[in-house]
């Protein structure tokens, strides 16, 4: 039966009705116990802090080494893309193509996007070796035909690699823009049948894992593995050898879709490090990887000695803090729910968590409700968070730049997206991280507003 | 395909803010709550790049993250149902509706929106129709202008016309409403994205102030809802930025108001531009009295009067040729070239042609300015600045090629293009302390 189009309208507010009346905050927060598991505050108007630390599309794109970015939007949606690209320093890799109210009426989207590449390509001083083509929302509703754009180009330049990439927030609900972008990045990849055991791509990451924070990298390189990543090819032949790792490993969930296309596409396995604080997750992971790779697993003892010096130095953070409040938000690590639990058993006073969804399991959830009932859930994207004042009574340790500038607070560990963290050495930089915070003032006015965390103002 | 549309790939330069932000940046201290109609982004590229009062003070600026469900079904109750629990929470004083590119290829009815809310929440609603496509200058010139329409009284103008429709002879006289002791101006366009927020506006105000002309009103830095209300009691609109002029048009148009255009840099434009103002009223004084014996009514004749003139005129200013697609600009080679907001760079100009020859090498200089719909064709603006000896303008047009021997820049950051990249160095060119001889 076909339903008809003002039932589905209705159908429609009566469900989003009834979502935000169960998640809504009636101020600028809630307590735990109050609250359900299916919170979301991305119903409702919108609004956009100062806090500006998360990585978004042009920074990642930026990492292709020789790549070039051309996004083609209307002068709204070019104006953030571009400054973002300005401030990186970088406007040598990114062109923009502007699309026009008489593109909208006329309907020549493709005519418009193939010259304009052709042009950009033209008078860039150097060719790049991979193009990245960013549509947007219009396009979608205009239905324009751009694959056949791409293969017009891919002929017309065979030695450049076209990419359909997309800045298309309306999808954000059933296909998001960061996932999207890592899966395209890697589709430039060659088939190669032959694999290097000695070499393994980390997908998805912005920042670098190094050895020294990461167990997994510290395991490969005593193993002799080359590890990979976008962020740390040196050019774009090098990144073309990505093709030939033996396993895709990840740590955020926004590389899931690359991991994916590429056991398709790749014939590689992968496997997700769970970013938590679970020493039992720890172990099991790192095992899992040593078997993948057919090296040695590391020994228990090894990982026992490794759980005794985390909790040496947990609590050793721990007496430093004594009972200062803590708050912790979802921009600073994977699992905000999670890492309150682990402080909260381990003696911390974690007074709130600044977190948009729940992206973490139920149990995670009902667990940490239980817990500490009273806990605050503050949300930083809807519109009431214009309700707060930003300030706290006393001290505030925080973790992360949204609960920074919320709290007011300049005793802050300035991170995003577990910052290449990971496992017991990862816990332990994050606790040196705390004590330094704890110690050591910053300037959080200046820190938060850069635009991509660690990403200088490229004047 | 379009013949000339070429201005619409840049490959080594940035755009200028948008509409939206334009929207957001005029209305930001008037306590209302400004929503932005489109999926995401904007609010955010607005707070960032475009709004340099973001982190200090508090102001209601929300995207309505229209997603594609709701496109697809047209379902603007999702935005009133929004909206709605926004207003019942935060209590706005008004609310100014806005949408990008998505909303206007899908015919979404701004106005009528902004009705059935009003009707809803009883809070005054402020339809701003913006497209995502255009400047800046278009947004804050139709947020100002529809701000004005309904919070203010043009009434209260000193050259007001009476209920019969006839002149106001009392107020025409200009000795009743606005004698000449109560001579004012307001100054229109203002924000930051023209003039930064390092002193520019107070220099502004001081300028005129200086003069004996006292401001009215601001629009809108540095006003309260309740003062802008009273924009019509001045008796000469000053666009100091291109943004001001649909403002003024309005003004005059139903309130008689003149208006004079110019931007008071240097010592050259803070003396020029009060006298300019005090002629322009002088000179709407004689029609008023001429209207009142031939019984004209009271608002008519259109007077407008530039700081820069046209090309011809003694001050020398070039203004460009080939509407729209900007591809003619009458710039000889080896002269100055001046890359800015259209009253901004004539101004500039004007104020460096009246210094000695040698103050600027013998050279004129030229403006050029960005078109609100379709910005600068960058082949064009390339080979303009590849034969121009000096290029004043934005750091960010650096990253045009050119031969740095040949072609010297002078920066001067402008905030609606570069954002807050350069904000730092964004000099007080306001007023007489400000020496254009020294860019040369």
């Amino acid at each position: 039966m076909i339903q008809k189009l003002s039932d589905i309208q209705k159908d429609n507010l009566t469900k989003r009705n009834s979502a935000l009346h169960s998640t809504r905050m009636e101020g600028a927060f809630r307590e735990i116990r109050d609250m359900d598991y299916e919170y979301s505050a991305d119903i409702g108007l919108a609004y956009a802090s100062p806090v500006r630390g998360v990585w978004n599309i042009v920074h990642i794109a930026t990492l292709v080494p020789q790549g070039h970015q051309i996004f083609v939007c209307p002068t709204s949606c070019l104006r953030g893309v571009v400054l973002t690209t300005a401030e990186l320093g970088r406007m040598d890799k990114m062109s923009t193509i502007t699309v026009g109210e008489e593109n909208i009426l006329e309907g020549d989207m493709e005519e418009m996007l193939q010259h304009g590449v052709e042009r950009v390509i033209r008078e860039l001083p150097e060719k790049p070796r991979m193009m990245m083509i960013f549509t947007s929302c219009i396009h979608h509703f205009m239905a324009v035909n751009y694959q056949r754009v791409y293969n017009i180009l891919a002929k017309e330049f065979p030695e450049i690699d076209f990419v359909d990439c997309y800045m298309d927030p309306i999808m954000r609900r059933t296909n998001p823009v960061v996932p999207s972008l890592w899966r395209q990045m890697h589709r430039v990849l060659r088939y190669t049948e032959a694999k290097n055991p000695k070499q393994v791509t980390l997908l998805g990451n912005c920042f670098p894992h190094e050895g020294a924070y990461c167990d997994l990298v510290s395991l490969l390189e005593a193993n002799g593995i080359k590890v990979l990543e976008a962020c740390n090819c040196k050019d774009y032949d090098e990144y073309l050898t990505m093709a030939e790792s033996t396993c895709n490993f990840l740590f955020h969930k926004s590389g899931i879709a690359a991991a994916k296309d590429l056991e398709i596409r790749q014939k590689q396995p992968w496997y997700r490090m769970r970013p938590g604080y679970a020493y039992d997750e720890y172990d099991e992971d790192l095992r899992k990887a040593a078997s993948i790779l057919g090296i040695p697993e590391p020994k228990q003892s090894f990982l026992d000695s490794e759980k005794a010096r985390t909790e040496a130095c947990i609590r050793e953070t721990q007496s430093l803090l004594e009972d200062t409040p803590v708050s912790i938000d979802y921009t600073a690590v994977d699992c905000p729910l999670e890492l309150a639990q682990f402080l909260l058993d381990h003696g911390f006073n974690v007074e709130s968590v600044m977190v948009d969804n729940f992206t973490e399991s139920e149990d995670v959830f009902q667990k940490l409700r239980n817990t500490k009932p009273t806990l605050r859930i503050y949300e930083t994207y809807g519109w009431n968070i214009r309700q707060m004042q930003r300030v706290h009574a006393g001290k505030i340790l925080c973790i992360g730049q949204k609960s920074a500038y919320f709290m007011d607070s300049d005793y802050f560990v300035n991170e995003v997206e577990n910052a290449g963290m990971y496992g017991y050495r990862g816990l332990r930089r994050l606790m040196d991280l705390i004590s330094d915070a704890f110690r050591n003032p910053k300037p959080m006015r200046d820190l938060v507003q850069v635009k991509g965390w660690e990403c200088e103002c490229g004047e | 395909m379009n013949a000339v549309s070429d201005y619409q790939t840049h490959v080594f330069t940035s755009t200028y803010t948008a509409d939206v932000s334009g929207v957001c940046s005029a209305l930001y201290e008037l306590g209302g709550m400004t929503v932005i109609h489109d999926p995401s982004g904007c609010n955010s590229t607005y707070s960032t790049h475009d709004e340099p009062r973001w982190f200090d003070t508090d102001s209601l600026m929300f995207v309505s993250g229209l997603d594609e469900m709701t496109a697809v079904l047209g379902d603007d109750n999702v935005l009133i149902d929004d909206v709605t629990h926004a207003v019942r929470d935060l209590k706005p004083r008004f609310v100014t509706l806005c949408s990008g590119s998505i909303p206007h290829i899908i015919a979404f009815d701004c106005k009528g929106v902004a009705h059935l809310l009003e009707k809803r929440t009883g809070v005054p609603m402020l339809p701003v129709t913006t497209t995502g496509n255009r400047s800046y200058v278009a947004g804050v010139g139709a947020a100002l202008t529809e701000w004005v329409k309904r919070f203010a009284d043009s009434l209260e103008s000193p050259y007001r016309v009476s209920s019969s429709g006839g002149p106001d002879c009392s107020a025409n006289t200009l000795e009743g409403a606005a004698g000449p002791e109560s001579f004012s101006v307001n100054l229109l366009g203002v924000t930051p994205l023209d003039f930064s927020i390092n002193g520019n506006v107070d220099a502004m105000r001081k300028v005129f102030e200086d003069a004996g002309i006292p401001v009215n009103c601001c629009a809108a830095m540095g006003e309260s809802f309740d003062s802008l209300r009273h924009i019509f009691r001045a008796s000469v609109n000053v666009v100091v930025s291109s943004c001001g002029r649909r403002l003024a048009r309005y003004m005059e148009q139903t309130a008689g108001i003149p208006y004079v255009e110019g931007t008071p840099i240097g010592a050259y434009g803070a003396a020029r531009l009060p006298k300019l103002a005090k002629e322009a009223y002088e000179k709407k004084r004689a029609s008023l009295e001429e209207d009142s014996h031939g019984a004209l009514d009271g608002t008519s004749g259109s007077l407008r009067m530039l700081l820069a003139k046209k090309k011809g005129d003694s001050e020398g200013i070039c203004l460009w040729k080939g509407n729209p697609a900007h591809e003619r600009w009458d710039v000889p080679d080896g002269q100055i070239l001046i890359i800015g907001e259209e009253v901004f760079a004539q101004s500039l100009a004007a104020a460096i042609n009246q210094l000695t020859p040698d103050c600027r090498h013998g050279l004129r200089a030229f403006a050029v300015w960005p078109d609100v719909d379709h910005g600068f064709p960058e082949d064009v603006l390339a080979e303009l600045i590849r034969k121009s000896r000096y290029i004043i303008g934005d750091p960010l047009y650096r990253t045009i090629p050119h031969d740095s021997k040949q072609n010297t820049f002078v920066d001067f950051p402008h905030e609606a293009y570069s954002g807050r990249i350069f904000r730092d160095r964004i000099p007080v060119f306001i007023g007489k302390n400000y020496d254009v001889a020294e860019l040369l």
